[in-house]
């Protein structure tokens, strides 16, 4: 592969000023387990490599009804950190469901995000968490829902001198459950041929007071799956609405053929995953 | 009385062997596991001889297509290149093939499939070589190409080569009458199958260091699967006397026949030879699964007659393999196939025609199993078809028709020793709880089927009648007692050199610790021929005891002289004298001593080619197979038939091996042919299109992950094979075979629904529940 | 192309080298410094073969580039047997045929030496997680879970510590 200049600030300071002075022919490099697979194919040749693995951004805290996660936490940090597997088990679940374990060593939720991959791991249950991620560059920051930065496979809102360096998780409200589920060709170390997030919270009446549906791999970019969403809002939950929720998911869905799928076949798995992964949600729910 | 040797969740523990044998049927540990558990077994890339250049191939832009323009002038002169070379470089021959001979090495008019080699380049490091490789101007002017094989063999399709015609061959194998036994037949069933490329994805990717020593000889290190063969092939191509090349072969990252055809050790030899340097050629995953051979995909349609009850009447097999531009081992392959389609069963008449047809497609070769998993996989999905059309359990039709020993088969041998099929079979259903099955719920879930499958297969050891399968080998014992063996046979994780130190262990009655097997080395040791054919076992090992007995009768002439005892009570166990099962005080170095003394000699070769006494009819196939290993597995699958998820949950294995020489490794092997069984049922295809694969890295062509494999239930049982070292014979292959059949009739019994194409997908699990059994759409 | 001064601890020892900072750590491990137990099987953390333990964590050394391995502390298979005695992970290994080419058992080793660190008394749910991302085309697996569950249990009667070398 063609080797870029590598450059290790060591303040996130420093870091966006090299980005900022280096924009348009520099990629920050974390893990690198989506960049360094795309550089040694020739996929990518950005001049120079800024390595944030000096930089340290911290992990993860609580901001009052407001869990922060560092953007370089690992896959395998925040899948066995107490406070997500508690409060975001979707997401815990989907930080699991990544690669193997080295890769989950390495592998960092901001990295997962910038690659902007329609197969992103973490991003169907950012969705349904209405996350929120903070973006820095040396003039300032600013704060987007995560609904807004992906704008197309592998490709986000992000500036070239602008870095993801924090994901802002609201808590669930109480009597709320999700669900994650991920199909891929074989138990591990699988891309999702589709995956689908699920969240609902229940209101006194039992009714959904609030409902997330998010899909990967099942569009340019993961999305929620709006129309159904609002098919389950506000009413009580049962078969009928379910069904027809997860049909709705099917027929936002547009999905691509590959190697892993045809696009028909992904269709058909938004629609059973959306159903199983409301289900889950429902009986996380009520526990 | 079979022996038996188990592994898995809750079986005994394995039965002691026979009392006789003191290390043969022992699990001791891999010969070489120390330097492997230490990070000290040295693989051709870590061998580090200094001055090494990096040697580098360039490969065609398309699959197919006229070389118009190979320019090499400028890249020659950049910086840190030291060679290049093209076809006119080449000082021999420039082809290769074991076999038939008609790759080129660097393609000079036509490109003929993906892979084909360009150039090779020599530089003083990975950068520099790159630069070159990119600095080559190439040209090459796209034609059509063959990509479809039932196009190819049209009359009038076109054609891959000007000179020869796309059907390569036609293999004909005939016994009994056909015709009459469909005309008794009460059931006739005839189907299509069809498997794909597979690629062999061991973890060490092909690679070669080539040097000249002191003498001028070209050295070539590199995981091969012959290194006489390979001495052969390259000693062709530099122009060179055979005696000129030496080959060794260091510690190999898996082979399952990807190997067995030379891969870049010519080409390193040949940069070596044009640098005077050493030269290392290391090929990237990518370029690894793009160019060397790939498993035949195999279109097999197979009509089946039967009566009643069961009892076969006759078949008839069309087999068909994309061999790719070049045969190469496509013809031999393709006639495995033919020559085992039958099964391990009575078939009264059998007409069996297998093609090879040549194509712009990947080039094909040995994989694990060579051809007989692609006919064994239509035999038994044929069997359960049988079985369900009659109503009659799929154990009992196999019951009905299984070999015996003494039975004929289609190629007109008897069988010396089948008491396997029966055995393993039976006992895999034993295991399995067969009888029991459907007290087990089969549809845990409303979205969940659960089914199980059998297969019982037939596989053979050995090259086959009229064909050279012969094996030498060396041992020496010093003046200690201890025993070097030199063989040329390969080990390439099979266990195949545990195995021969145990079988010459054994045979000399010294410790296996005392036996060290030295480096395949062509300087050093005699031609084994190939790690292939599930042989090694037996025709090496069969070298390796004849190779001991003139030493142990020295020994023992030795021991009687001294001690006064008369030969016939005198053995040699543990590295001591034993004289009717006593121990005495003397041993192995002091009679190895008192043979210095004496001038008498403790070194011999042995020699051993694969034997077929019984005569053999003249009108039956000539190239027939005499010994085989029969292996039945039980497969136990939980489907979604929502997603067409398929999960194994079970797999029981039950193994015929002769005699097994160790346990440990002979289960490992079983279960180890399980797992790749799993990949070729469920996850395993190279998609091509236009000649092109589009999978070529380990992220696209998936393998079975510790998760994707369930718990395995492995037993060996053991029916002496005449002839054999102690009975002996090598499961390597056998075991792979039944997987993916056994899981395809699983798969069938769950849903209700055969799929005859491997791999199962979930796209097509969907699409047969849609079809149906009777082929409608629902 | 940018060269840097590297230093880590290799197994226990300090080592300083000069390389290109863009250069892999599997490289440089075998390369620059003689660690050819780091083997490469695909080159993109698709395989397993490459694995270390890195501060104390399994990685794909195919995938850290030098500039990141700077600081770090590395142990490879070379650093498990302290003064030639075998680890129990490669006594178990060894003696129970968890290998048959070997090529992927290095990578194999190190993930599950990572594991016993963190986890010294692993299920069986949790070593098929620790080696998930590492192939094996030889083996069902069956033999590795064993043999780490084997050396697992003799860390803990043999009350060794979870085997740093020389700290």
């Amino acid at each position: 592969m063609t080797v870029p200049d590598v450059l290790s600030p060591s303040t996130l300071t420093e870091a966006l000023d090299l980005l900022r002075r280096h924009a348009g022919r520099a990629r920050l490099i974390a893990g690198g387990t989506d960049l360094i697979p795309r550089l040694r194919l020739g996929e990518n040749r950005p001049a120079v490599l800024i390595n944030l693995s000096r930089v340290s951004i911290p992990g993860l805290r609580r901001e009052g009804d407001w869990i922060i996660v560092g953007a370089g936490m690992t896959h395998s940090a925040l899948a066995r950190a107490p406070e997500i597997r508690k409060h975001f088990p979707a997401l815990a679940c989907s930080c699991q469901s990544i690669g193997g374990r080295p890769v989950r060593n390495r592998g960092t939720i901001g990295g997962n995000l910038a690659n902007a991959s329609p197969a992103a791991d973490t991003a169907p249950a950012l969705l349904i968490y209405d996350a929120e991620l903070r973006l820095l560059r040396s003039e300032g920051e600013r704060c987007i829902p995560i609904s807004e930065l992906f704008t197309g496979p592998g490709a986000t809102v992000l500036r070239e001198d602008e870095m993801i360096v924090e994901v802002c998780l609201p808590l669930p409200r109480p009597r709320s459950g999700a669900s994650f589920i991920k199909l891929g060709r074989r138990q591990s170390m699988a891309i999702a041929v589709v995956s689908v997030a699920a969240r609902l919270t229940l209101d006194a009446a039992d009714c959904a007071a609030e409902v997330r549906l998010a899909m990967g791999s099942a569009a340019p970019v993961p999305f929620r799956a709006a129309t159904a969403e609002g098919l389950l809002l506000g009413a009580p939950l049962e078969e009928e609405r379910i069904r027809a929720a997860a049909a709705a998911a099917r027929e936002a869905a547009a999905p691509i053929s590959d190697l892993r799928a045809t696009a028909s076949y992904r269709s058909r798995m938004v629609e059973v995953l959306a159903r199983r992964a409301l289900y889950l949600a429902w009986e996380a729910a009520r526990v | 009385m079979p022996l038996l040797v188990s592994s898995g969740a809750g079986d005994s523990p394995p039965e002691r062997p026979m009392p006789e044998l003191e290390v043969v049927g022992h699990p001791a540990a891999a010969v070489r596991a120390h330097e492997i558990v230490t990070g000290r077994a040295l693989y051709t890339r870590d061998l580090g001889i200094p001055g090494t250049l990096v040697g580098r191939l360039l490969y065609t832009p398309i699959p197919c297509g006229r070389i118009r323009r190979l320019d090499v002038r400028a890249a020659r002169r950049l910086p840190g290149v030291t060679a290049i070379l093209t076809a006119a470089d080449i000082s021999g021959e420039n082809s290769y093939l074991y076999s038939i001979p008609d790759q080129p090495l660097l393609a000079f008019d036509f490109v003929r499939f993906q892979g084909e080699a360009l150039a090779a380049v020599a530089a003083e490091n990975e950068e520099a070589a790159a630069r070159a490789l990119e600095a080559i101007e190439v040209e090459v002017e796209p034609l059509p190409g063959v990509h479809d094989v039932l196009e190819a063999m049209r009359p009038g399709a076109m054609q891959v080569w000007p000179d020869r015609p796309n059907v390569h061959s036609r293999l004909v194998i005939e016994r009994g009458k056909v015709d009459r036994g469909f005309a008794r037949a009460d059931v006739v069933i005839e189907n299509q199958y069809l498997t794909p490329w597979v690629e062999h994805a061991f973890l060490e990717t092909e690679a070669a260091l080539a040097m000249l020593d002191n003498t001028g000889t070209v050295v070539v290190y590199s995981p091969g699967q012959s290194p006489h063969r390979d001495r052969r092939q390259i000693a062709r191509a530099l122009g060179l006397p055979e005696v000129r090349v030496r080959v060794i072969t260091p510690a190999i990252g898996g082979a399952f026949g990807g190997k067995d055809e030379a891969h870049v050790q010519i080409h390193a030899a040949l940069l070596a030879q044009a640098t005077s340097r050493p030269v290392l050629i290391e090929r990237s995953r990518e370029e690894s699964i793009r160019t060397h051979v790939k498993r035949h995909p195999v279109q097999v349609r197979y009509r089946t007659g039967a009566l009643r009850d069961g009892r076969l009447t006759a078949i008839h097999v069309e087999a068909i393999g994309d061999t790719g531009p070049y045969l190469g081992a496509g013809a031999e392959i393709m006639a495995c196939l033919a020559a085992t389609v039958f099964g391990p069963y009575r078939v009264p008449a059998a007409r069996i025609e297998a093609c090879t047809v040549l194509t712009n497609n990947p080039v094909c070769g040995a994989m694990r199993g060579f051809g007989i998993p692609q006919g064994q996989f239509a035999c038994e999905l044929q069997m359960d078809d049988l079985a369900r059309r009659l109503g009659i359990d799929p154990l009992e039709v196999r019951l009905r028709n299984g070999l015996e020993t003494g039975d004929e088969i289609p190629t007109g041998v008897r069988m010396r020793q089948a008491g396997g099929m029966k055995g393993c079979l039976i006992e895999a259903a034993r295991m399995a709880g067969w009888d029991r099955r459907r007290e087990i719920e089969r549809a845990p879930a409303p979205h969940l089927r659960r089914g199980w499958g059998m297969a019982s297969i037939l596989f053979t050891v050995g090259m086959g009648r009229n064909v050279p399968d012969f094996a030498g080998a060396s041992l020496d014992m010093a003046l200690d007692g201890t025993v070097s063996l030199r063989t040329g046979a390969s080990d390439m994780g099979q266990g195949a050199h545990t195995a021969l130190a145990q079988l010459a262990a054994e045979a000399l009655g010294v410790p296996l610790e005392s036996v060290r097997v030295v480096v395949p080395d062509t300087d050093q040791a005699p031609n084994a021929g190939p790690a292939a054919a599930s042989r090694t076992t037996f025709v090496s090992g069969n070298a390796v005891l004849r190779a001991a007995e003139p030493i142990r009768h020295t020994l023992l002439q030795i021991a009687s002289e001294k001690t006064g005892l008369p030969l016939n009570v005198l053995g040699l166990r543990g590295g001591r004298l034993i004289a009717e099962g006593e121990t005495l005080s003397l041993n192995v170095a002091e009679l190895a001593r008192e043979a210095a003394l004496q001038s008498r000699g403790l070194h011999a070769d042995g020699f051993y080619a694969m034997e077929y006494p019984e005569p053999h009819p003249p009108d039956a196939y000539p190239y027939a197979y005499s010994v085989f290993t029969f292996a039945t597995q039980v497969a136990r699958v939980l489907v979604d038939v929502e997603t067409g998820q398929i999960k194994v949950e079970e797999i029981v294995a039950v193994q015929d091996a002769g005699q097994v020489v160790n346990p440990a490794a002979a289960l490992g092997q079983v279960e180890g042919g399980c797992a790749m069984g799993i990949g070729y049922a469920l996850l395993e295809e190279l998609i091509v299109h236009e000649g092109r694969t589009l999978n070529n890295s380990l992220e696209g062509y998936l393998v079975p992950t510790v998760r994707d494999v369930p718990p395995i239930r492995a037993r060996l049982l053991e029916y002496p094979e005449p002839f054999a070292p102690y009975g002996a014979k090598g499961i390597g292959e056998s075991s792979l075979t039944p997987t993916a059949p056994a899981i395809a009739n699983a798969v069938a019994d769950a849903i209700g629904v055969p799929i005859r194409r491997l791999p199962i997908t979930p796209e097509r699990v969907l699409e047969a529940l849609e079809r149906g059994e009777d082929g409608r759409v629902r | 192309m940018s060269e840097m001064r590297i230093r880590v601890t290799l197994n226990g020892a300090p080592m300083e080298l000069r390389a290109e900072a863009g250069k892999s750590l599997l490289r440089i491990l075998r390369e620059d410094l003689g660690m050819t137990s780091v083997k490469e099987g695909c080159g993109q953390g698709d395989c397993g073969a490459c694995v270390v333990v890195l501060d104390g964590e399994a990685v794909n050394s195919c995938l850290v580039l030098a500039a990141q391995a700077d600081g770090a502390e590395i142990i490879t298979v070379e650093g498990l047997a302290l003064q030639g005695v075998l680890h129990p992970l490669q006594r178990a290994f060894s003696e129970m045929w968890a290998f048959q080419c070997g090529f992927c058992a290095p990578g194999m080793l190190m993930s599950a030496y990572a594991l016993l660190l963190h986890t010294p008394s692993p299920t069986r749910d949790e070593i098929e997680e620790a080696i998930e991302g590492n192939l094996c085309r030889c083996t069902s697996y069956r033999a590795v879970i064993e043999a780490i569950d084997a050396a697992a249990g003799e860390q803990r009667r043999g009350g060794l510590a979870a085997g740093a070398p020389d700290a």
